[in-house]
């Protein structure tokens, strides 16, 4: 189920927007959509009570950052498709999978800090970095935010944009990809 | 025995009345708009402030970055309520340590 997840998320992503129709149930075409998807996910989650309830709330939340920061980063410049790919599969490990068309993180923070020179560095500074990506807005906190529950909760993301790929748990290791997405990919599992 | 005009009840805003899942920036926003316009805006900044945070299930940073840091700018008497859920926990951490949030 899972790998099935995972398919259908890349899938999503390397598709030519105009041949290829993503099943509505993993498709939020608006911030409101997603936000009805997340509610639905906690209220699956507590009744299912195979995760901490504590666990529930602290991975939707993480969810809810991913899956907003896709909004706030590509608003009114997406790519192509409008939205972002958000789905769930639960067995031995809860996996959740985000994913957006968008700009990806370095073409959104280079132009905070334009010195910035691949997606790489990009990601690191995405993670680690007091930086906002919608300055003069104050904003950039999310993704520290995740990183921390990532890790402070024993759970593990998988995180791509362009050609880099970072993997958190206990450290963060940022690798490059053969094969660069555009937009940026989330892999949360517990 | 106080006179009735002595009697100082603090403001509650009880953040349930937004919602159990607070998630993003935009509504965040709506709702800190809401509470300028309906509930403090005609208190002066020395006035207690109690944000009672009980039947929250989920609150991200986003959404807390655009109610309780200006909510501790304005007021400096600001108390946080009933703050044990998980995610609420995380999110005041983030915000004291990246939006400088003091309490």
């Amino acid at each position: 189920m899972e790998n099935n997840l995972k398919n259908l998320a890349f899938e999503w992503m390397i598709a030519e927007p105009e041949k290829y129709q993503l099943a509505s149930d993993y498709y939020c075409q608006t911030r409101d959509v997603f936000q009805a998807r997340i509610d639905r996910l906690v209220a699956n989650l507590l009744k299912e009570k195979r995760i901490r309830e504590e666990d529930v709330y602290i991975i939707s939340a993480m969810a809810g950052e991913i899956g907003n920061n896709s909004f706030d980063h590509n608003l009114g410049k997406w790519s192509d498709v409008t939205g972002i790919f958000f789905g769930y599969a639960i067995s031995e490990k809860l996996e959740i999978i985000l994913a957006d068309r968008g700009q990806g993180i370095f073409a959104t923070l280079k132009k905070v800090k334009p010195e910035l020179q691949n997606d790489s560095a990009a990601l690191e500074t995405a993670f680690l970095e007091r930086i906002s990506g919608r300055a003069p807005e104050r904003r950039g906190n999310g993704l520290k935010f995740v990183k921390e529950n990532i890790k402070s909760q024993k759970m593990h993301l998988t995180f791509l944009s362009g050609n880099a790929k970072a993997e958190l748990n206990d450290i963060m290791e940022i690798t490059e990809t053969e094969d660069p997405i555009i937009g940026c990919l989330a892999i949360i599992t517990l | 025995m106080p006179s009735h005009n002595n009697i100082i009840k603090n403001m509650i805003i009880e953040l349930k009345k937004f919602g159990e899942i607070l998630i993003s920036r935009p509504s965040g926003r709506e709702a800190y708009l809401a509470m300028a316009a309906y509930t403090t805006k005609d208190l002066g900044g020395d006035e207690i402030i109690e944000i009672d945070f009980s039947g929250i299930k989920v609150l991200t940073p986003s959404w807390a970055d655009e109610v309780i840091t200006p909510l501790a700018q304005k007021f400096k008497n600001l108390k946080l309520l009933n703050t044990e859920n998980s995610s609420v926990q995380a999110t005041l951490k983030t915000l004291r340590e990246y939006s400088d949030l003091k309490i």
